[in-house]
């Protein structure tokens, strides 16, 4: 009731600013032409915090629509501030990023949160929120939401998260807020085309099975919307099995840009310093065992 | 095994939906006590008010005005009420403060005194009384009034404004550094305030006094429809913020993820909280731990989503700061316990423990 | 239709109710023959005393200690912080209070209720006590008796005068300068204030033959060491309930610096009680005329208590 009253109170009185700034001020924008990139990056530069002189960069990417891209690299390689500058959370001190062939500075917060989402690594949220409303927040930039209960509801159902609808969210153990913050992730990109994802190690914290059931999930809502994926892993077998690209980090610099196959083995084993061994795969995709590198 | 996930089972239902309707009747039921309260409370104090003066403007109307009020009647409806109703302002703005500073800091136990708002307030307007007072001599005598509420809104805003700087070089969601600035914060006004007794001429320290303890004295009509002006300008447009505030709970970056205009949105909210504060504080002077227990109990009874809670903490605020001020004015009659003291007793306490509980939750560190 | 009318009626009335009530001040008691008399401040009460009209005495504040009889009226608390409500439950015709009386907005609000505000001045001086006497004479009815009273304390105070200036000669002879002394004030043993120009306690100081030590600012403000020692008093002045929240005379002089000066080495400390030093009521001539004595006793190498 009193999200109602309050809604329908006179806006117009000098806080058109306000209005645009948290509503949707453009009608959804059409699904990038064939051909034309999603997402560029164009010798993007950016200083890591907490290390100075060392700068990630210059990347020089491109993003097609509806493309799965995982990120591998070392602790510290720069995966998060990558996954940061094309959130648009960090703005690049050189070079250009484009967001369907706007630069990503040209986009207010509100157009942009309709096509593009975020799940970052830490899942902690203030205050005992129920979890159907942290759900609904991925909602919160749409002015006039009908849909929110189903849409929520079906998210959950989605995160593998259904039976926790009625929970608190800080009682919930740490792999259950993962599937919740995923659960709201779903609900943000829920109607749109097109878009893109962002996850930054959406399964650290949960068990094998639900490991493969999340990664299905989200594959299987990137691909029936058209939605691109880039994420943010550690396994490379999930990698190797769920993407169409891999991206390889090392001390903020791209080391490569692969198709998962057995030419990206020996990048890999550099990457990380270790040995891997290929081993048949589900549905003839390609496994690897992971070994220490013998000197 | 893809298309499964897909398949559309039946979807639970959230209690979103069916909650909006819900509110109607605690929000209507909490009203209909305070309503209740307030008669009530109008009740008690050192004059005996009886039925006849109730009904005493009903009676002067009809007779066309000739009869005078009694005594009585005097004192309930020209000091009586108006201080009471002005008690369930004031509750209200400061609950309102206390909900958008916890709010902005994402942590239940923020709150304006502690964190030295209301303190920055009472300096502002003690300097501004103290060093400007003399020099206030150009002003025309009817913006007189307003230089101290105005004064108070300044101190109350360099704070909250600082504050936001400082919490953004802390770790994220720990409370122990806002509390660690709110006691620097808190010490260096009482310095200034101590400066300000010190350089005051008597006449200056009799109203100076007034600022440490607060009272709810001499309120009279004209007050309380100035508060009610204010609350009535404030409340709705903090409401409107309710929405995107609930998703500062995410964090800045995600909230910002999913659509908010964070900076814009911090900007408002350090507005409101420094004009409610500030009036708070320039007609009561510094009553704390409104803004803490009245958002707390919102939370218990509503949960945490703002734009429930927001509401409910302003109606408790009022009902708290009411209870306050009743035992004040009666406990002593006929002389006065400052309100502050009571708001302190209660609140100091109240704070303790929820300290200890969200320091269990948070599993051994702040 | 009908039936929506009268209720209509009775709204407007009560709007009209609640707008008039905003408007009329107005506090009719069943019109009283004599004036009912709130007192705020200790001299205010004790010239009502002094007057014979104790009996129109409805409440006095805290601060109103003498005589005896008057500790047993009701109390309205502090005369600084006086409560609207409280004031008016004694249901009064005229409150009685000095400037110090506040808070301002309460003050505003007990006239605002019909309650005649009668403010005296507080004039540091003698003939300043003979004018609020005066002014309270004719509000309790009986300027005679204020008359009277006046033209004794006149008298009585020629004499204070007299003895005081005896021993102002006799001092000077002596030590040929005035006799320098400091007025301590104690609330507790952190806090402590010495008093400048412009304040009761100087003026007092004056009156019994003596110079303040400090000068250079007004007002009471706190003692620093060193400015108490370079103002060398010979004498220290406080008052009865200030020594003994000090400590007595040995935990007033273990003030940093008090005991350096020419009056802590030769423990010379004066104490009054401190409605009767300070209050500038009708006791006035007779606390003159006693600080002088305690001034000569001091000096002549005896410790007054």
């Amino acid at each position: 009731m009193t999200t109602d009253w309050a809604e329908r109170l006179p806006t117009d009185f000098a806080f058109a600013e306000c209005r645009e700034a948290w509503r949707m001020a453009d009608a959804p924008q059409p699904p990038a032409a064939a051909g034309s990139a999603l997402l560029t990056l164009q010798q993007v530069q950016l200083r890591q915090p907490g290390r100075s002189g060392a700068s990630i960069g210059p990347f020089n990417l491109a993003l097609q629509a509806g493309e799965h891209v995982a990120i591998l690299g070392p602790s510290g390689a720069g995966k998060s501030t990558l996954l940061k500058l094309m959130a648009g959370e960090r703005p690049p001190q050189q070079g250009e990023l484009r967001f369907d062939g706007r630069t990503l500075a040209g986009w207010s917060p509100a157009a942009l949160a309709r096509r593009r989402a975020v799940l970052p690594q830490s899942h902690a949220v203030a205050f005992s929120l129920p979890v159907a409303l942290v759900v609904g927040l991925g909602r919160v930039a749409l002015d006039h939401d009908p849909a929110l209960a189903s849409v929520t509801g079906e998210a959950l159902a989605l995160a593998h998260a259904g039976h926790l609808t009625t929970r608190r969210f800080d009682t919930l153990s740490g792999g259950e807020q993962a599937r919740v913050q995923l659960a709201r992730v779903f609900a943000q990109l829920w109607d749109a085309q097109a878009g893109l994802l962002l996850v930054d190690e959406p399964l650290a914290s949960l068990d094998p099975g639900l490991q493969f059931e999340l990664l299905d999930a989200m594959q299987a809502f990137c691909r029936t919307r058209g939605h691109a994926l880039v994420a943010v892993l550690h396994d490379i077998n999930q990698a190797l099995a769920g993407f169409e690209r891999l991206w390889l980090l090392q001390q903020g610099r791209l080391m490569g840009d692969l198709p998962p196959n057995a030419s990206a083995l020996a990048p890999l084993e550099n990457l990380y310093g270790i040995q891997l061994r290929s081993v048949p795969g589900e549905d003839g995709r390609l496994a690897v065992l992971a070994r220490r590198r013998v000197a | 095994m893809t298309l499964s996930v897909l398949r559309r089972g039946p979807v639970p239902r959230t209690p979103a939906a069916a909650g909006s309707k819900l509110l109607a009747w605690p929000l209507l039921g909490t009203l209909a006590l305070l309503l209740a309260a307030t008669l009530l409370a109008a009740q008690f104090g050192p004059v005996a008010i009886s039925m006849a003066d109730w009904l005493a403007p009903w009676r002067a109307a009809h007779d066309d005005g000739s009869a005078a009020f009694s005594g009585a009647a005097h004192v309930l409806w020209q000091i009586r009420l108006p201080r009471v109703i002005f008690a369930l302002l004031v509750g209200a703005a400061l609950a309102l403060a206390g909900s958008l500073t916890q709010a902005l800091f994402r942590n239940p136990l923020a709150d304006p005194g502690l964190l030295g708002v209301t303190t920055g307030a009472a300096c502002a307007a003690a300097l501004t009384l103290v060093i400007f007072a003399s020099a206030a001599a150009p002003l025309p005598p009817a913006w007189r009034p307003w230089v101290l509420p105005v004064a108070a809104f300044c101190g109350a805003l360099l704070v909250c404004f600082s504050l936001d700087r400082i919490a953004r070089w802390l770790t994220p969601g720990s409370i122990a550094g806002l509390l660690l600035t709110g006691l620097a914060i808190n010490a260096v006004t009482a310095a200034v305030i101590g400066l300000a007794t010190y350089l005051a001429t008597d006449e200056q320290l009799r109203s100076l006094s007034f600022w440490t303890l607060g009272s709810l004295a001499g309120a009279g009509w004209s007050l309380v429809a100035t508060m009610a002006v204010l609350l009535a300008l404030l409340v709705p447009f903090a409401c409107r913020l309710a929405r995107p505030l609930n998703a500062l709970a995410l964090g800045e970056a995600a909230a910002s993820h999913v659509g908010i205009a964070v900076p814009r949105l911090r900007g408002w909210v350090v507005l409101l909280v420094a004009l409610s504060c500030g009036a708070a504080v320039a007609w009561c002077g510094v009553i704390g731990f409104l803004g803490l227990l009245a958002p707390h109990l919102a939370r218990a009874c509503v949960g945490a989503d703002l734009r429930r809670q927001l509401p409910f903490s302003m109606l408790l605020g009022g009902a708290l700061l009411l209870l306050a001020d009743t035992l004040a004015r009666t406990l002593a009659a006929p002389a006065e316990i400052p309100v502050g003291i009571f708001t302190a007793l209660i609140g100091g306490p109240a704070f303790l423990l929820m300290l200890r509980a969200a320091v269990r939750q948070q599993g051994g560190s702040v | 239709m009908r039936g929506l009318m009268p209720s209509r009626r009775d709204a407007l009335a009560l709007l009209l109710g609640g707008v008039s009530a905003a408007a009329l001040p107005g506090w009719a008691l069943a019109a009283p023959s004599q004036p009912r008399i709130v007192a705020a401040g200790g001299a205010v009460t004790e010239m009502v005393y002094a007057l014979g009209a104790e009996h129109l005495l409805a409440a006095v504040d805290v601060t109103s200690l003498y005589p005896e009889a008057a500790r047993k009226l009701p109390s309205v608390g502090y005369m600084r912080t006086l409560s609207a409500e409280g004031v008016l439950a004694m249901v009064p015709t005229v409150l009685l209070a000095t400037e110090d009386a506040g808070p301002p907005a309460v003050l505003r609000q007990i006239a605002a209720a019909g309650v005649q505000l009668a403010v005296l001045p507080a004039h540091n001086r003698f003939d300043g006590m003979l004018d609020r006497l005066g002014r309270i004479g004719e509000l309790v009815q009986k300027p005679a008796e204020a008359a009277a009273l006046a033209a004794k304390l006149r008298e009585d105070w020629r004499a204070s005068e007299a003895q005081v200036a005896g021993h102002l000669a006799q001092r000077q002879q002596r030590l040929g300068r005035p006799l320098r002394a400091l007025f301590v004030l104690s609330h507790s043993v952190s806090q402590v204030m010495v008093a400048g120009g412009e304040t009761t306690a100087q003026a007092m100081l004056v009156y019994g033959g003596a110079l303040n030590a400090i000068q250079g600012f007004n007002g009471y403000k706190p003692l620093t060491p060193e400015a108490a020692i370079a103002a060398q008093p010979d004498l220290i002045l406080a008052t009865t309930q200030g020594l003994e929240a000090a400590g007595g005379v040995p935990g007033l002089l273990r003030l940093p610096g008090l005991a350096e000066t020419p009056a802590g080495r030769a423990k010379r400390v004066v104490a009054l009680e401190a409605q009767f030093l300070l209050g500038f009521g009708p006791r006035l001539p007779q606390a003159v005329r006693q600080l002088d004595s305690a001034f000569t006793e001091a000096l002549a190498g005896q410790t007054a208590a």
